[in-house]
């Protein structure tokens, strides 16, 4: 199993970027052919992820999210499947190529540095932990493709506003559907972190009696979660709308994803773990 | 093939001359009444905005196009045109330039599929007048079937190519649902009309009108079912608007910079179209900096109409290849319907039928009766088809046109099913 494990980690970014390559060419020339190839390339490559991610289980005998490549491989099928089921639902396919390769990145580096790592810390063996960080991945794929969708309102918006009426303004949806889905996917974002906060919050005391509330990751949790639901409290009330909250939501996912390096790879924090 | 068609489009006559020679679906069937029977056995009628054309087989071989352009001329009383107004076709360059129209590639507006539809419409109507048959059907069945292919296999109908159609398909970049928007249409000349119309099409929520002249905007709007507005009192209402078309012939703004920033306070910014299709402008540009203000103009919307118009001519090509199958299919149906090969086909047909019987049957007899099961059903066949291939051979040595004796040996074959696919001369192919 070990050696299918190893293959698949490098099957994985090749897959992806196939995929990424028949949205591409999609995206610049359409066709009936190429459009069903996609959806279909795309479904097997998240087969082929979820099996992945199943062998890795099985075989090291914890679920991948022990150490930030672990969870940067579930991020990227998570991010995957989200678009895929959105793809689905919504029947809006000319986004894929912009949300598939933020998939690529994460895969790729998590293909490049993951380590066989069987031996986990006893602060990991616990069921709480694994509901935070199941409802937290979620939760950033979910952002991830809030700000995707967000940052595609803000060049279609230039777009029209610029009267350029290019490949983006053929085969995006209309400014009115970019900015609902950046918005929805904010509020499933919004709710899924609020959820992984809370479990955290009770987690943390029982794993870590000594932890600091000026933690960074605490810091930029809050910080994350502060400016989501101001966003969303402003625009639910009318108060924001377009552009101001979208560009928030870019603001957001940048955040959140500095303050996961941050914590993990520069500052001394409790949520290290590599 | 006799078969000869005259044309006047934009390509051989100015548009007067094209108005003039318009006819009405009274004034076609009138026409063809006249026609029927004494100048064409069967044909067809086609008149739109933009052409008038006259297709049919000659009932005298000595017709010629400058006689039927008189028969069009007399009918419409028009004066001053002249030969070289009309477009001439004969045999399979005329069913090749009933292709070209019934996909769109020869109207003014390139892959205009409005005329897909009204040519489907003139067949209709030479059908209902009992002016098609066996020839003229095939013809048109084939010009329908290429006109949809040009449709769905091509790209040659897509995209915005009007400027009020352009102004919908940017509205539906910027709003995902009509349903839910209001809009208001400044000014009911022509453009404004055609893109209120558009916008209807389109479901939008809420119409309004305004115009300069009141009874022109009411009677506008009772036949869009639209509220009116009174021109003097638009300017306090423009705030309840998600999309507004102006299309006056105002010499000087009608809407100002500091109009439209106050309606998007009004409004809380929501997101506002403006659509300003009239020369000279109706509406400030300078409305376009404002955030959510999505202004366009004449110059931006010709953007959008240039982009697709080229896309459809390069699309032209893909087009003449269906048009190419479709002709090479019919000439080859054609061509099969000489005596000759009719006869032959006619032979294989009953020959198949019976080898096929012959050799289902024969272990029912002995060695000796099968050599005669052979020889005895081959006869039967021979004597069945000798009165037939008389009749072939003497059809044509009596005088008919290639076009009488194509509609009779047509008829054989469908009735035998020659031409239908697992046919026994397709088995042999």
């Amino acid at each position: 199993m070990k050696g299918l494990i190893d293959f698949l980690n490098i099957l994985l970014p090749v897959l992806y970027v196939t995929t990424f390559i028949f949205y591409y060419v999609d995206f610049m020339k359409g066709g009936k052919v190429i459009a069903n190839s996609k959806r279909l390339l795309l479904f097997l490559t998240l087969i082929f992820h979820l099996f992945y991610l199943l062998f890795r289980t099985i075989y090291f005998e914890h679920p991948p999210i022990t150490n930030v490549f672990e969870i940067f491989t579930v991020l990227a099928f998570a991010i995957g499947f989200s678009y895929f089921i959105l793809e689905l639902v919504t029947d809006i396919s000319g986004t894929g190529l912009f949300i598939i390769i933020i998939s690529i990145l994460f895969q790729i580096v998590s293909s490049f540095f993951i380590q066989d790592q069987i031996a986990v810390k006893d602060v990991l063996k616990s069921n709480l932990l694994g509901v935070h960080v199941f409802s937290a991945l979620l939760g950033y794929s979910a952002i991830t493709i809030s700000a995707v969708y967000g940052f595609l309102y803000l060049i279609l918006y230039k777009e029209i506003k610029l009267n350029k009426f290019g490949l983006i303004f053929n085969r995006l949806p209309s400014l009115e559907v970019l900015e609902l889905l950046s918005f929805y996917s904010a509020v499933i974002g919004f709710i899924l972190l609020t959820f992984a906060i809370i479990i955290g919050i009770i987690w943390l005391p029982k794993a870590f009696p000594d932890f600091s509330l000026i933690d960074p990751k605490l810091i930029g949790t809050s910080l994350v979660w502060i400016l989501y639901g101001t966003g969303i409290t402003s625009k639910i009330f009318g108060k924001w709308r377009g552009k101001k909250v979208v560009t928030l939501s870019i603001i957001g996912f940048v955040l959140a994803i500095a303050s996961t390096m941050i914590t993990n790879f520069l500052a001394q924090s409790f949520h290290s773990f590599y | 093939m006799n078969l000869s068609a005259i044309s006047i489009n934009h390509r051989s006559a100015p548009v007067e001359l094209r108005e003039a020679l318009h006819l009405s679906e009274e004034e076609i069937a009138e026409l063809i009444a006249k026609i029927k029977g004494n100048i064409f056995s069967e044909g067809l009628v086609i008149s739109t905005c933009n052409r008038t054309e006259v297709y049919g087989f000659p009932s005298d071989q000595k017709l010629l196009a400058p006689d039927i352009q008189k028969i069009l001329v007399d009918h419409k009383s028009v004066k001053n045109i002249s030969a070289e107004n009309f477009q001439t076709f004969h045999s399979f360059s005329a069913v090749e330039h009933l292709f070209r129209v019934a996909t769109g590639i020869d109207s003014l507006l390139i892959g205009d599929n409005q005329i897909f539809r009204q040519v489907k419409d003139s067949f209709r109507l030479a059908e209902d007048l009992s002016f098609t048959g066996v020839l003229s059907k095939r013809i048109f069945d084939a010009a329908i079937r290429t006109g949809k292919r040009a449709i769905s296999e091509t790209e040659i109908s897509e995209g915005a190519v009007t400027v009020s159609y352009a102004a919908v398909q940017l509205i539906e970049k910027i709003f995902s649902n009509l349903n839910k928007k209001s809009a208001l249409v400044i000014g009911v000349g022509e453009t404004g009309e055609i893109a209120a119309r558009h916008l209807l099409d389109r479901g939008i929520g809420k119409l309004s009108i305004t115009n300069r002249t009141l009874e022109r905007a009411e009677k506008l709007a009772s036949s869009l079912n639209a509220k009116v507005i009174p021109f003097g009192s638009f300017k306090d209402y423009v705030h309840d608007f998600d999309i507004i078309i102006s299309a006056t012939s105002a010499p000087e703004l009608i809407l100002t910079r500091q109009d439209i920033e106050d309606a998007m306070k009004q409004r809380n910014y929501a997101s506002m179209i403006l659509m300003d299709i009239a020369v000279p402008r109706d509406i400030d540009p300078a409305s376009k900096i404002i955030d959510y203000v999505f202004y366009h103009d004449i110059d931006s919307l010709n953007i959008i109409v240039d982009r697709n118009l080229a896309k459809r001519r390069d699309e032209i090509p893909k087009v003449e290849k269906i048009i190419r199958e479709e002709l090479d299919s019919l000439m080859n149906w054609y061509n099969s319907l000489e005596a000759g090969p009719t006869i032959k086909s006619l032979r294989d047909y009953f020959e198949g039928i019976r080898a096929e019987e012959v050799e289902k049957n024969k272990n029912r007899f002995s060695g000796e009766d099968q050599e005669k099961l052979d020889i005895i059903t081959k006869r039967i066949i021979n004597k069945i088809l000798h009165h037939p291939t008389v009749e072939l051979k003497k059809l044509s040595g009596e005088g008919h046109s290639d076009d009488e004796i194509a509609a009779r040996i047509s008829i054989l074959r469908e009735i035998f099913g020659m031409d239908k696919p697992g046919s026994e001369e397709d088995k042999k192919d």
